[in-house]
């Protein structure tokens, strides 16, 4: 009877174990790559430059580039071996470029025949995947990306007869139990391979004897039905080699992402062996947290190989050598508040099953060296800040969004400043109010109100409001004081909040919270008088959103993180294909934004020129919330939009401006970006003014104490200053005071 | 006369010292090695070195010097390659190549209007017509990329039947065309 069981339950148990080990489907994070960087003759990018993006993705420099993944340099050259590639849209196989470099950048890319090449891609960054709440993540791989020194170790060190024993090793397991006995607890495993892949696949990891003998029953129903190779690859990628947070890592595909940043096929000998030794155990020889033992028992390995004539024992003794050369931190969830813009973007079309299970690989903007730029500066910037404001409770915090404003693209995102932290995302749910940064929008609204221009004089004067609950709104300066008449351009640069709350009661609350919504504000804000000076909560991305519409030109393009999702297969299964959408006349966004270079010239922003490159046009906006709460900075360049805020979590006042503050911050990352110059083409309607700051009168240059450039409808010039216009129409040049006073000096030395 | 000879002798002078202009949006020649930048403008007359000033010259009948936008080496490498991906109906292929030109030169007018061409092939007029319209506005001073600009949002109006903008944006498009 007790047979008949043992018989039925054997029957059941190998059924199982082939049904479900037919159907296998190893669950598949998805992958999550940056953008890839295009390489072309022109692209300014040093040689040194070049080579930390070759590090990055860790290609090694060598004598001869004639392995995938490794580089030469010779002279100005660099020939590279790359890597096969996937991209969204195409594939791309093994190949040698030769790139040509120079002081100005890359000069030139030929293929290894001579052919020039016009534009060629480095292959994206792995920057982490999405997996599931249990937290297995791996990255499968085939066979022929398995180096074959690895099984050859695996066998040597785990299971030395598994290409002869059915599914367990019974000599090795009495060895094991023998020991065990005499040392009264367990020390040895004993088990085959085939059992840790049961063990790992099927069961639990208590050990007890019930369920050791269900484990050497399936691994012989296992061995009995499938080949020694496919139970090799199985292993390979199903055993679990460590754990990062809620994250384990499974598989020798992911394991070697994971502690070397590189594809399994790439491993030399010592880093095989590193990765053999951790299968024993992989929190005890964890080699980031127990470097001593990982190397200790990896040497043991390679000893092991050497005995076993599987390696040579000069090289195994060569291996021995060498530093265990793990990255410093782990390959994936690099970039916590990244992933999770990319993880809120994918869930509104997809499953969670999907997500973490379907092998989708998710093709991200992310600019890996925007990114370290963003975290660098904010990081560095709040640890000065920090020693600023000694008597803070706690820790200042921070936050940063980039763009490219033209393609949409969010480049890098920030959401604190310990980066690596995968917890409370500022950037995407820190809604604080956006203060100052209210400002271009209510001026933009003058300005399509064809009422106002820059040059327009307005009344900054003491105000006075009786609101709907009887109580009296008295609006102040931030110096406290009223400025009387100024010109819009120096209200806006010198965010005067009288002036611009006068502005904004004329235009109406409704119409300057369309302006907002218009440009992306997803809740229209509540319609009080404060609403003029920033009582409008938004988070950094959605500030993002905004000031993009004023960085493109008065075209809204929705921010995106994802550019395309392929299945597992390779299908294109969704793009976010680049929109546009005209939200605003180029025309008042051009006025606009020639405003917003005056306040980096001449208003709130101007320190951050201390930082940037002299001869770089940037335009920008500071903003700070009540009783300096929020310090804000949002500001852009012809190339990228930078926004910052800096504040408390319990949203303690910080003493700080937006000035004192995010400005700092958002001027390190910009000039860290390799920015361009703001310089859209005036259209054709507007005209090129200078007037004086302080009067907004027409003034030429040179006759009065302080000349700015702004730009107005040709049709409305501003009135001149007496004795001091010039005898013309609206200047037409579009030449601003300083160069104006160089042209001066060039005249001058011509005619002595 | 909208120019006064004092502006006149003001660029004449600049063009002369050949320094590096670096804030006049109009007319502003872009960074040497910058990829498919637009061809310099052609300086006025010049003078030989250590001559006296030129005299004011009469103020020419643009108001802006005229630019030719052309597309870089990278650039026009992955135009013939969407072209090739649009004719074989790969419109959605061809997109994302132009998306590539376009993060290498986010601010050519010519290639808006490639995506613009794409999106209207997809059958997506206003998306064509918003691309032209973005390439109309950064083509200011390019006759020539404004024309197929004005071509480009024609053809996206008559695809949504909105035939009599589509005509007034034909003739905007026959009268910014050099020719």
């Amino acid at each position: 009877m007790l047979a008949l069981g043992a018989i039925g339950y054997a029957f059941y148990l190998d059924h199982l174990v082939v049904t479900q080990f037919e159907g296998r489907r190893w669950t598949l994070p998805a992958q999550v790559y940056a953008a890839p960087l295009e390489l072309y003759a022109g692209l300014d990018l040093t040689p040194a430059a070049l080579e930390r993006e070759l590090e990055r993705l860790r290609y090694r420099r060598a004598e001869r580039a004639d392995r995938p993944g490794t580089y030469r340099v010779s002279g100005g050259a660099l020939e590279v071996a790359l890597r096969p590639a996937r991209f969204a849209d195409e594939t791309r196989p093994a190949q040698t470029l030769q790139i040509a470099t120079g002081a100005q950048g890359i000069e030139g890319l030929h293929d290894p025949s001579g052919k020039e090449v016009a534009v060629l891609r480095l292959e994206p960054l792995l920057i982490g995947s999405i997996f599931p709440i249990h937290g297995e993540d791996r990255i499968v791989v085939s066979p022929e990306e398995v180096p074959p020194l690895l099984p050859q170790a695996l066998k040597a060190v785990e299971d030395r007869k598994f290409d002869t024993h059915h599914g367990v090793d019974p000599i090795a397991m009495l060895r094991a139990a023998w020991v065990n006995v005499r040392a009264g607890q367990i020390e040895q495993g004993g088990s085959t391979l085939t059992q840790q892949l049961v063990r790992s696949y099927f069961l639990s990891s208590r050990q007890t004897f019930s369920r050791k003998i269900r484990e050497a029953i399936m691994a012989m129903a296992l061995d009995a039905h499938f080949t020694k190779a496919d139970l090799m690859n199985a292993y390979i990628n199903e055993i679990f080699l460590g754990q990062d947070g809620d994250r384990a890592i499974h598989g020798f595909g992911l394991a070697s992402q994971f502690y070397f940043g590189k594809p399994l096929a790439e491993l030399d000998l010592s880093e095989v062996a590193l990765l053999v030794a951790i299968v024993r155990g992989p929190s005890y020889y964890d080699p980031r947290r127990h470097p001593e033992r990982a190397r200790a028992r990896r040497d043991l390995v390679l000893k092991e190989l050497a005995q076993q004539g599987i390696v040579k024992a000069d090289e195994a003794g060569a291996a021995a050598k060498k530093p265990l050369a793990v990255s410093a931190r782990p390959a994936g969830a690099y970039y916590p508040a990244y992933l999770d813009f990319v993880r809120r973007t994918l869930r509104r079309d997809y499953h969670e099953q999907d997500l973490t299970e379907a092998g989708l690989r998710v093709y991200t903007s992310l600019e890996p060296r925007a990114q370290d730029e963003a975290e660098r500066a904010l990081e560095g910037e709040l640890a000065r800040l920090d020693k600023v404001h000694k008597k803070a409770p706690s820790p200042l915090e921070g936050a940063v969004v980039v763009t490219t404003p033209q393609s949409g693209d969010v480049i890098a995102i920030v959401g604190g400043r310990d980066v690596g932290y995968d917890g409370f995302d500022r950037a995407l749910d820190a809604h604080r109010p956006m203060g100052s940064l209210v400002k271009p929008f209510i001026y933009l609204t003058a300005l399509e109100s064809g009422r106002y221009n820059a040059a327009t004089v307005v009344q900054d004067e003491p105000i006075d409001l009786k609101l709907a609950n009887g109580t009296h709104w008295r609006p102040e300066n931030f110096t406290r004081q009223t400025y009387g008449a100024v010109p819009v351009v120096r209200a806006l640069a010198e965010s005067l909040n009288l002036a611009t709350v006068g502005v904004g009661l004329d235009l109406g609350l409704p119409k300057v919270a369309a302006t907002l919504t218009r440009f992306g504000l997803t809740q229209a804000p509540v319609e009080v008088p404060a609403m003029l000076l920033g009582a409008v909560d938004v988070t950094p991305l959605e500030a993002a959103q905004l000031f993009n519409g004023l960085a493109n030109g008065g075209f809204k393009n929705p921010l995106r993180a994802v550019r395309a999702v392929i299945s597992a297969d390779g299908k294109a299964i969704k793009a976010f294909p680049l929109t546009v959408t005209p939200i605003a006349t180029p025309e008042d966004v051009y006025q606009l934004d020639r405003m917003l270079i005056q306040v980096m010239d001449h208003g709130t922003g101007r320190s951050a020129h201390a930082l940037l490159p002299a001869d770089l046009v940037v335009a920008g906006k500071s903003g700070t919330s009540s009783d300096y709460r929020d310090s804000w900075f949002a500001g852009f360049s012809g190339s990228h939009l930078v926004v910052v805020w800096v504040g408390y979590d319990d949203d303690s006042p910080t003493g700080f401006t937006g000035s004192a503050g995010a400005l700092p911050v958002w001027a390190h990352i910009m000039a860290h970006l390799a920015p361009r110059s703001f310089e859209q083409a005036m259209p054709e309607s507007l005209a090129e003014v200078h007037i004086e700051y302080p009067t907004g009168l027409r003034a030429a240059p040179g006759c009065a104490q302080d000349i700015v450039a702004v730009a107005v409808p040709a049709a409305s010039p501003p009135p001149a200053k007496p004795g001091c216009a010039l005898p013309d129409a609206p200047a037409q040049s579009a030449e601003q005071p300083n160069l104006l006073e160089r042209a001066k000096q060039a005249l001058q030395s011509l005619v002595h | 006369m909208r120019v006064a000879p004092a502006a006149v002798l003001l660029t004449t002078v600049l063009a002369l010292s050949a320094c590096a202009l670096t804030r006049s949006p109009p007319t502003f020649p872009a960074p040497p090695g910058t990829p498919g930048a637009p061809a310099p403008a052609p300086a006025p007359a010049p003078a030989a070195p250590g001559t006296a000033v030129p005299p004011p010259q009469p103020p020419p009948p643009e108001r802006a010097p005229p630019k030719q936008f052309r597309l870089g080496a990278a650039s026009s490498a992955l135009v013939s390659q969407a072209h090739a991906q649009g004719a074989s109906g790969d419109y959605g292929q061809a997109a994302a190549t132009l998306e590539r030109a376009l993060r290498i030169e986010p601010d050519n007018p010519l290639l808006w209007s490639e995506l613009g061409r794409v999106q209207l092939s997809e059958n997506n007029p206003a998306q064509a017509d918003a691309m032209g319209r973005k390439a109309l506005a950064l083509g200011t001073g390019d006759a020539s990329a404004q024309a197929s600009a004005w071509h480009l949002i024609a053809d996206a109006l008559k695809a949504q039947g909105k035939n009599a903008e589509a005509a007034d944006a034909e003739r905007r498009a026959s009268a910014a065309s050099p020719h």
